[in-house]
């Protein structure tokens, strides 16, 4: 497999998947599955649910700033229309929205 | 099924937010630093310690504090890696609490 | 051997400790430090320059750059663009591998939470508020972030979004709040002086000036 290279550009729609990977990681459960779009391409880093196992979490994997409007994400949401949330989402925990696995 | 982490609370209901603040304690000052060193010279790997934290039973996660957790992952990531001795970490306990003493290095 | 006739002059950092009572949290960290010394995985002077290195994190750092930011837009865009660089600038060393200044507009409020553990600038801003590694503000915040605020006294109308900023993974975030009204011609000191570390994390408002 070629070395891992971002697979999102800014303004992509994606959705955030569950990968139903043990252990480490670094999604949190109320993100997953919610639609979202890239806001930024944060650059390529070493994969943490390798290094806390003492792999070394090569080679280095896209993550991404993936912004989502709280209405999206909370059935519930008390705010403004326009509030939002914004996290740190690893290549392979995305999919282009539309995808549902 | 794939159980949240004990760490992945982002959502859940809770309390107010605690808004009094503490200086940090002399101890806890060193014992960061001490964390910070085992980061440095690659004994550690922060992805390592977040993930003996999220090993430690929900319960102990829900009664813990923020340092005592700290301190209680970098014990078990040591002891795992065979730095240092569970039992021989455990007597030096023991017998520092019973002689009540302590120093300002 | 604890020797309670201390000079008051000296030691300033042990003082508050030598007052309290041996808890087992403490005597375990320290068998663990001793058992590291002994063990030649440390030594005791690394440690002190280690807490000497520490201790020039604080919330004053990111209150000289943002006052700086507000006084000149070249360095704003600097900062905006490499944070750490324009913390550099300044004569800061920031150790975090990617750190990033979100600026409050009249259109958004940002506020920044690690809802998994307690990511946070600390090379930059230091050790952070207990509020900010608390159970409940890690949860909440995400999720209500306008009650959350409404507890530290600061209500932000409707019409003005909030974004909050979950740091879960590589990336360490600075808000930069607006400057206050009523501030034209005050020195960056004086500035900085308004800037305080909530409002660096996004759960306050700078302070008015009187």
């Amino acid at each position: 497999m070629s070395e891992a290279e971002p697979s999102y550009a800014v303004g992509d729609r994606v959705r955030i998947l569950d990968i139903g990977k043990p252990g480490h990681v670094r999604t949190p459960t109320y993100i997953r599955h919610k639609v979202g779009t890239i806001e930024r391409f944060c650059g390529m880093f070493e994969n943490p649910e390798d290094k806390a196992y003492g792999r070394w979490g090569l080679p280095p994997i896209p993550l991404y700033r993936v912004q989502l409007k709280q209405d999206d994400i909370w059935p519930d949401y008390d705010g403004a229309p326009g509030d939002v949330l914004e996290i740190e989402i690893y290549d392979h925990w995305l999919a282009p929205a539309g995808e549902t696995t | 099924m794939v159980d949240k982490l004990t760490t992945d609370i982002g959502g859940d209901s809770a309390g107010p937010v605690p808004q009094e603040d503490r200086d940090q304690l002399f101890w806890e000052k060193q014992m960061i630093a001490a964390f910070n060193l085992l980061q440095v010279k690659g004994v550690v790997v922060t992805d390592e310690f977040r993930r003996t934290v999220e090993e430690m039973p929900a319960d102990y996660y829900a009664n813990s504090t923020f340092y005592g957790r700290r301190l209680d992952g970098m014990v078990r990531l040591l002891i795992e890696k065979g730095v240092i001795d569970a039992d021989t970490i455990e007597a030096r306990t023991r017998e520092i609490l019973e002689s009540g003493t302590r120093d300002h290095v | 051997m604890s020797d309670h006739d201390h000079d008051h002059d000296d030691h300033a950092p042990t003082r508050e400790d030598d007052d309290l009572e041996l808890t087992e949290g403490e005597a375990r960290f320290l068998a663990l430090k001793s058992l590291l010394i002994e063990g030649g995985v440390m030594t005791a002077d690394e440690i002190r320059a280690r807490m000497e290195f520490n201790e020039r994190g604080s919330p004053h750092q990111a209150a000289r750059m943002i006052a700086r930011a507000w006084v000149d837009p070249d360095y704003k865009a600097r900062m905006l663009a490499d944070t750490k660089s324009a913390a550099a600038e300044l004569g800061i060393e920031a150790t975090e591998a990617a750190l990033v200044t979100i600026e409050n507009t009249p259109e958004r409020h940002n506020m920044v939470v690690c809802t998994l553990c307690s990511c946070y600038p600390r090379s930059l801003l230091g050790e952070p508020p207990a509020f900010y590694v608390s159970k409940a503000y890690r949860s909440r915040a995400v999720r209500e972030p306008r009650k959350v605020l409404r507890e530290f006294g600061v209500d932000i109308p409707d019409a003005v979004d909030i974004a909050v900023h979950d740091s879960n993974a590589d990336l360490r975030y600075v808000i930069m709040p607006m400057r206050p009204q009523g501030t034209e011609g005050m020195s960056e000191e004086e500035l900085a002086a308004l800037i305080t570390r909530d409002s660096v994390v996004g759960c306050a408002l700078p302070v008015e000036p009187s």
